[in-house]
C-alpha cells in the first residue's frame, strides 16, 4: 500500500470514524482503525460491533493495500502533524505502517486487515431518503429521552416507524416519552418499524454535515441492521431487537389545565429552581393560576426548596386555561425538553398531580413530549 | 473542657414494670415478657424476681422455663411500652432540654448548672425518680457523673431503684474494681479477647498501654482506653433531625454463609426502611458496613438515582455492595450493618411505563401497619425466616441493633 493525502483530510476522517472505535472491548482489533485503498480514495473504517463508520477521503493511490493500526495512536499522531501532505506506505509483507509528513516519520505496528470484523453490507431492503434538517431536528428532540440504563434494552433505542411518507421517532425511558413526526423525501414501499440504538442516532446527528441536504436510509430485509448513507460517510448499525411499548395510549387525550408560556422564560425559571433542587431528587413545583378576568393574565410559579440550602420561587406570565394546577416534576426532565425546542412558546397540559404532563410546541403539531410528575407532599 | 454534669436515667425492668403497673397482681413475682413458653423465642425482659433465678434478656424461653417454672410469661405489647416511654421522656424534658433518649427506657440528660434550681444535682435526681414513680409507677435508676460512660456505668451499678453520684476526679476509682463487661461497648467477643490477655476488671483495662489496645482492637482500642479511664468527651445531643439512619448487628459467631448474611441484611434493611417511613423521609444514599473476623471494618456506599424508602431498594443495594465486598475479601464477617443517608422529604418519580413500584409501596405500608400494632416480628419476609431464633420479639433481645444519628 502506498498513497498520499492531506493532513487535514486524514485528520478529519479519523475524527469521523473515531467515535465508532471500541472503548472497552474483548476483541482488541476493534481498537484499531482500518485503512484501505478504494479506487482513488482512502477508506477509513472503525467498528465497535454495534455500529461501524466508514469514511472516504481523497488520496493519490500508487499501490493498493490495507492494514489496521491502533486508532488512538494514529489519530493523536496525525492531529499533531503540520498541515502538509501525508504519505502512508506499507512495504510488501510488512505489518508496519509508515507515516511521513514534512520532516516527521512514524512507524506504527499494525494488524492484518483480514482479521478486522467484516462490516455488514446493507444494500437491499427498505430504502428511503430524508432531508437532513428534518432528521437532525427529529433526533435532537427525541434522543435525550432514551433510557441510559440497560435493564430494558428496547428503551435504549429510538423507535422509528416508517409509513408512507412519514417517519415517526419515539423515545421513552420509563418516566418520559418524546414523539416526533417528520416527512420522508422518498416514501417507503411498506410500513416498517425498527428500534435504532440511541447512540447510533446521536452519531448520525453528529455526522450529518452542513453541506449535505439529504441522507439515504436502508433497513435490511430481516430488520437487524440499518445503514445511513451520507456523502462521504456510511454508518451501519445493529438494530435493537424486541417490541417497543405501545406508546400512543400513554399520551393523555384530555387535560384540565392548559398553560401557554414562553419557552425561554420557562426554561430560565426551571433552571433557577433546579439549583435549589439538587439535593432533593430535582423536584421543582409548578403552580399555574388562571387570570382573574380579561385584563389580568394568568401566571405560573416554579419553585424548589431544600431543607439545607433554602428555597427559590420564580414567576412568569402565562395564559392559563382551565383550573388552577399544582404539579411537581424532576426539573431535569423539563430542562431537557425545553432546551431542544426551536419554537418560541409551548403549551403544558396537566390533569392532576399524579397524571402525566404533556408539553407541545405552539404552532407545530409534529412533536409531543409526555413527562410523568413526581409525587410530593405539598 | 469545662466540668460538665451528666445524668444517665434508666428505667428498671422496663417492659415488666409496665405490665406490673397495668396488672398489680404481677408485682413481686417472677415475670417474663417475651412470649408463651411453649413457643420458640427469647426473653425480652425479666423482673428482678425472675432474674434471681438466673433469667436474663435474650435467653431462650425454653431455658427460662427450665430455670424458673413458676414464672409468669406474658407476650407483651410494644405500643404500650412506646406510650410509657413517651411519658417518661416528657418528664425528663421538664427537667432539662438537653435530653438524648437511648432506646425506649433510658436517656442522658445534661444538667450542667442546674444545681441552683433544685438545691443540688442529687436532689434533682431524686425529684426525677419521684415524678417517674408517682406519675408512672415505674422505678428509675440514675447515675450522675462528668461524662456519659461513667454516668451509664453508675446507673447500671445502682440498679434497682438506685442513685449514684460519681464526683469529679473519682471516675477511675469508681470504675476500677468493676468487671470489664460492665463497660458499655464491651460485648461477649471483646470480653473474651480481653480475658485472653489477662484483663478482668476495668481498672486492669485502664492500665493496658494504649498502643497495645490499638494493635488488638484497632480504632476501638482507643475508645476502650479512654472509657476505662473515665474519659469520654461525647456530648449529650438532642436527637433533632436525623441525618442518617442505620442498623447493625454483631454475630455471636463469625459468619461466612451468604444466605445467613443476606437474611440478616434483609432484616436490618427492613428495620431501616421502617424507620425511614415512620419519620416520613426518603434516602438517596445506602451504606453497607462490614467488619471482618480480623476486625478490619469497611463501609461501601451507593447513591441511588432517586430517593427511596422501600425495604427492597435498600436491601437490593446493600446486597450488591456486600457481594462486591465479599468477592474482594474472603473472610468471615463479624458485624454487618446498613444505613441510609442524604435524607429528603418523601417524593417519588411516577412511572410512565410500568407501575410496579406502587404495589411495592403499598406492601411496605401494610407491613408497617401490622408491625405498629403487633410488633416488628409479627410479620416477616421469607428471606429472614432463617433468623427466627435470634429475631427479637420486640426491640430488645439478642439481636443488638444500634441506631446512629
Amino acid at each position: 500500500m502506498k498513497l498520499s493525502c492531506t493532513q487535514e483530510n486524514l485528520n478529519r476522517g479519523l475524527g469521523v470514524v473515531g467515535r465508532a472505535v471500541a472503548a472497552r472491548t474483548t476483541l482488541p482489533i476493534t481498537n484499531n482503525v482500518l485503512l484501505a485503498t478504494d479506487e482513488s480514495r482512502l477508506k477509513l473504517v472503525a467498528t465497535n460491533l454495534e455500529m461501524a463508520i466508514s469514511h472516504w477521503i481523497g488520496a493519490k493511490v500508487e499501490e493498493e493495500g490495507d492494514i489496521t493500526v491502533p486508532a488512538r495512536l494514529l489519530t493523536e499522531f496525525v492531529s499533531s502533524l503540520p498541515s502538509d501532505k501525508v504519505d502512508l506506505s506499507l512495504p510488501a509483507n510488512s505489518k508496519t505502517l509508515e507515516v511521513t509528513c514534512a520532516r516527521f516519520e512514524a512507524r506504527i505496528s499494525g494488524v492484518d486487515a483480514k482479521d478486522f470484523p467484516p462490516i455488514p453490507k446493507v444494500s437491499e431492503g427498505i430504502n428511503t431518503r430524508v432531508e437532513v434538517n428534518h432528521l437532525r431536528q427529529g433526533i435532537t428532540q427525541v434522543v435525550f429521552a432514551v433510557a441510559t440504563e440497560e435493564s430494558r434494552p428496547v428503551l435504549t433505542g429510538v423507535d422509528a416507524m416508517f409509513e408512507g411518507d412519514l417517519l415517526t421517532l419515539a423515545a421513552a425511558d420509563g418516566f418520559r416519552l418524546a414523539v416526533y413526526k417528520l416527512p420522508l423525501a422518498t416514501p417507503v414501499s411498506e410500513k416498517t418499524e425498527v428500534i435504532i440504538p440511541g447512540r447510533t442516532l446521536a452519531e448520525v446527528n453528529r455526522l450529518m454535515g452542513d453541506d449535505e441536504e439529504v441522507i439515504d436510509i436502508t433497513v435490511n430485509p430481516n430488520k437487524s441492521q440499518i445503514l445511513f448513507h451520507m456523502k462521504n460517510t456510511e454508518l451501519v448499525s445493529q438494530l435493537v431487537q424486541g417490541t417497543f411499548p405501545q406508546y400512543s395510549q400513554l399520551i393523555p387525550q384530555s387535560s384540565s389545565t392548559k398553560v401557554v408560556v414562553d419557552v425561554a422564560e420557562f426554561l430560565r425559571a426551571t433552571r433557577t429552581a433546579s439549583i435549589f433542587a439538587r439535593d432533593g431528587s430535582g423536584i421543582v413545583r409548578l403552580v399555574a393560576t388562571p387570570g382573574s378576568g380579561e385584563l389580568t393574565t394568568g401566571k405560573i410559579t416554579i419553585s424548589a426548596r431544600s431543607e439545607e440550602l433554602g428555597d427559590d420561587v420564580g414567576e412568569i406570565d402565562a395564559t392559563v386555561e382551565g383550573e388552577e394546577a399544582k404539579i411537581a416534576f424532576n426539573g431535569k426532565y423539563i430542562i431537557d425538553v425545553l432546551s431542544v425546542l426551536r419554537e418560541k412558546q409551548v403549551v403544558l397540559e396537566t390533569t392532576n398531580p399524579s397524571s402525566p404532563g404533556v408539553i407541545r410546541p405552539v404552532g407545530v403539531d409534529n412533536y409531543t413530549h409526555v413527562v410523568m410528575p413526581m409525587f410530593v407532599q405539598w | 473542657m469545662a466540668t460538665r454534669t451528666l445524668m444517665h436515667i434508666d428505667l428498671d425492668a422496663f417492659f415488666v414494670s409496665v405490665e406490673q403497673v397495668l396488672n398489680p397482681e404481677l408485682k413481686g413475682k417472677p415475670v417474663v415478657v417475651g412470649g408463651r413458653p411453649d413457643r420458640r423465642g427469647v426473653v425480652a425482659a425479666a423482673s428482678y424476681e425472675a432474674r434471681a433465678y438466673g433469667l436474663h434478656s435474650a435467653m431462650p424461653l425454653a431455658t427460662a422455663v427450665r430455670l424458673c417454672p413458676q414464672a409468669i410469661f406474658i407476650e407483651g405489647s410494644f405500643p404500650r411500652y412506646r406510650e410509657a416511654s413517651g411519658k417518661f421522656m416528657a418528664i425528663l424534658a421538664d427537667f432539662s432540654p438537653f435530653l438524648e433518649p437511648l432506646g425506649l427506657d433510658e436517656a442522658f440528660l445534661d444538667v450542667t448548672g442546674f444545681e441552683s434550681l433544685h438545691g443540688s444535682i442529687h436532689r434533682m435526681a431524686l425529684a426525677i425518680k419521684q415524678r417517674v414513680s408517682e406519675e408512672q409507677g415505674l422505678c428509675a435508676s440514675i447515675g450522675i457523673a462528668g461524662c456519659k460512660v461513667v454516668a451509664k456505668v453508675a446507673s447500671d451499678f445502682s440498679k434497682p431503684d438506685g442513685l449514684i453520684e460519681v464526683p469529679a476526679g473519682e471516675e477511675r476509682a469508681f470504675l476500677a474494681p468493676l468487671a470489664i463487661d460492665k463497660l458499655p461497648g464491651i460485648g461477649k467477643k471483646t470480653e473474651q479477647r480481653l480475658r485472653g490477655i489477662g484483663v478482668k476488671t476495668i481498672g486492669e483495662l485502664s492500665l493496658v498501654p494504649l498502643k497495645a489496645l490499638k494493635s488488638h482492637f484497632g480504632a476501638s482500642g482507643e475508645v476502650l482506653h479512654h472509657h476505662s479511664n473515665g474519659i469520654d468527651s461525647r456530648k449529650v445531643s438532642p436527637p433533632g433531625e436525623a441525618k442518617s439512619i442505620s442498623r447493625e448487628t454483631t454475630f455471636d459467631k463469625d459468619l461466612s454463609g451468604r444466605p445467613m448474611l443476606e437474611a440478616t441484611l434483609r432484616y436490618l434493611s427492613e428495620r431501616v426502611g421502617s424507620d425511614l417511613r415512620n419519620r416520613g423521609k426518603q434516602a438517596k444514599c445506602v451504606t453497607l458496613k462490614l467488619r471482618y473476623a480480623d476486625f478490619t471494618t469497611i463501609t461501601r456506599s451507593y447513591t441511588l438515582p432517586q430517593t427511596t424508602d422501600a425495604d427492597q431498594a435498600i436491601f437490593d443495594t446493600g446486597v450488591q455492595l456486600m457481594r462486591k465486598a465479599l468477592a474482594a475479601e474472603r473472610q468471615p464477617v463479624r458485624l454487618i450493618g446498613i444505613g441510609v443517608s442524604s435524607l429528603a422529604e418523601p417524593s417519588r418519580q411516577l412511572v410512565l411505563l410500568e407501575p410496579s413500584g406502587k404495589r411495592q409501596e403499598q406492601l411496605n405500608r401494610a407491613i408497617d401497619r401490622i408491625r405498629d400494632r403487633y410488633g416488628f416480628s409479627a410479620i416477616q419476609t421469607g428471606r429472614t425466616l432463617r433468623l427466627r431464633d435470634i429475631f427479637p420479639p420486640n426491640d430488645g433481645g439478642a439481636f443488638q441493633v444500634r441506631e446512629t444519628q
